[in-house]
């Protein structure tokens, strides 16, 4: 009897959390977003920022720049990327530690993403075409101006059943996050992690040293009347 | 005449030989598996994987180094001149004809790869461009008759029959490649021969040729180069692992099933 009404409970029990997660499976793919659309919008954003007249010349330059990155933290995950780009070493690392590296990286890819799509400032860009797979979808565009085609895909990832958020930029063929990995690797082998860290802040050093001669900091912005 | 015929024999004797010495080579690529975007062992390959063996380094940072003077002291600023010299449209035209020129090789490097639906791509746009396109100036068949560029070099060939990459190399003034498929970068410069032969044999004028359409091509990416060498740590590694990439997507895109793709609206409601 005692045993009975046991089997029951867990029976029922069993069948319940069976249909619930089956509904909830049911939900997430109902309203699981399309990759696509979430990329297009986000696109769409940069480019208008580029070629806004508002926002044109070199006076701006910063104020522009700023704002392609808040737009850039919206539909890339600086985090994921450079969990990738570390590779194993990633895992050794403390929460601080972490952190300041996705800063760096950040900091990083901000100049070479930046650096790209700056100089196609009358660009368009087209969508071609996705392909799903699992939490995973690659989004693959067209840059295109005058005589120039260069074709470029966003790797993204699922993240909380409703967001597609970027974690590798593939231009022409070449994946960002692989080549810097590849590179990474190299350093942490010879030199250890603190090399690494070094060198990073040297580079970032280096390129904003380039970057203000023609896109100056201090420059006092002008009034409009 | 004479000359310059045995020397071309003697060139294809010497080709034969390497390629099969080459063949004697075991293949060191496996296989292609893993190599997906969207899979984590994209980006957990391990050092000592294929595409990282590079038993030749310090001698092959040596030829980059060359290179990289070669590029920044003669080779940049002579593309640079020219390319203010020419608008950018011409230069295009120039490149685009001088890809049409290869159309008859990748036709038949498609056929020896059994790339049966590509050879048609190629020799249709081969047809459609060496006469609406004006002897291959402007690329038609793309724009208009929608038959996209189809690459296939003797590299892929070679690839395709079992030869493995033996191991990077980097190529005086040339850059980038591997033993094999350096091997066919020779191969297919001489099934461009016949093009020259009714109107010279003169071994320099094909050189001239060669170092035109070379300077064309550079002209149409200047600063590349510099970009890439300001954003990377170790430019030979960033070069070398871009190389590697970008052939492996080449790769590819000429086999890969064109029904993992969507265009447009997905139906999600598929697993």
């Amino acid at each position: 009897m005692y045993l009975t009404r046991f089997m029951a409970v867990i029976f029922l029990s069993l069948l319940y959390l069976g249909l619930s997660s089956a509904g909830v499976a049911g939900a997430a793919t109902h309203t699981r977003p399309d990759p696509m659309e979430q990329l297009r919008p986000f696109v769409n954003e940069i480019v208008g920022i580029l070629t806004n007249k508002n926002l044109a010349g070199k006076a701006n330059c910063r104020k522009r720049r700023q704002r392609v990155m808040v737009a850039a933290h919206e539909r890339f995950d600086f985090n994921e990327m450079s969990k990738r780009v570390l590779g194993r070493e990633w895992r050794k690392l403390s929460p601080k530690q972490k952190k300041h590296f996705v800063t760096l990286f950040t900091k990083l890819l901000e100049h070479a993403y930046l650096g790209k799509i700056e100089d196609y400032s009358k660009q368009t860009v087209e969508f071609k075409r996705q392909r799903i797979r699992g939490n995973r979808a690659e989004v693959q565009t067209i840059l295109k101006e005058k005589n120039v085609v260069i074709p470029v895909s966003y790797i993204m990832i699922l993240e909380n059943g409703n967001q597609w958020m970027v974690y590798d930029i593939i231009v022409e063929g070449v994946s960002l996050v692989r080549n810097y990995m590849e590179q990474f690797r190299e350093i942490v082998r010879q030199g250890g992690y603190s090399e690494l860290i070094k060198l990073l802040e040297n580079k970032i050093d280096t390129l904003e040293h380039d970057l203000s001669k023609t896109c100056p900091i201090d420059l006092p912005p002008k009034e409009v009347p | 005449m004479i000359k310059s015929s045995r020397f071309f024999f003697r060139s294809m004797v010497l080709f034969v030989m390497a390629v099969i010495l080459l063949g004697s080579v075991p293949p060191v690529i496996a296989g292609q598996g893993g190599a997906d975007f969207l899979s984590d062992e994209f980006y957990t390959d391990q050092p000592g994987s294929v595409e990282t063996a590079d038993p030749l380094e310090s001698l092959n940072r040596v030829v980059f180094t060359f290179n990289d003077r070669m590029y920044t002291w003669v080779l940049e600023p002579v593309a640079r001149g020219y390319s203010h010299v020419l608008p950018s449209d011409i230069r295009s035209c120039f490149s685009t004809f001088f890809r049409n020129l290869l159309e008859p090789v990748r036709f038949i490097n498609t056929l020896l790869q059994g790339r049966f639906a590509d050879s048609r791509t190629v020799l249709v746009r081969f047809l459609i461009n060496s006469t609406c396109g004006i002897y291959g100036f402007a690329d038609v068949a793309a724009r208009e008759f929608n038959f996209p560029p189809v690459e296939a070099t003797l590299g892929q060939t070679l690839a395709t029959w079992g030869v493995g990459d033996g191991c990077y190399l980097v190529v005086p003034l040339y850059g980038s490649s591997t033993l094999r498929d350096f091997v066919g970068v020779v191969g297919d410069g001489f099934g461009m021969t016949p093009y020259y032969y009714p109107w010279t044999r003169d071994f320099g004028v094909m050189a001239g040729v060669y170092l035109g359409k070379e300077t064309n091509r550079l002209s149409l990416h200047l600063g590349d180069y510099e970009e890439l060498k300001k954003l990377s740590f170790d430019p030979y590694v960033a070069l070398r692992d871009a190389y590697f990439q970008y052939r492996r997507k080449q790769r590819q895109h000429s086999t890969s099933p064109e029904t993992l793709w969507e265009s447009g609206r997905s139906d999600l409601s598929k697993p």
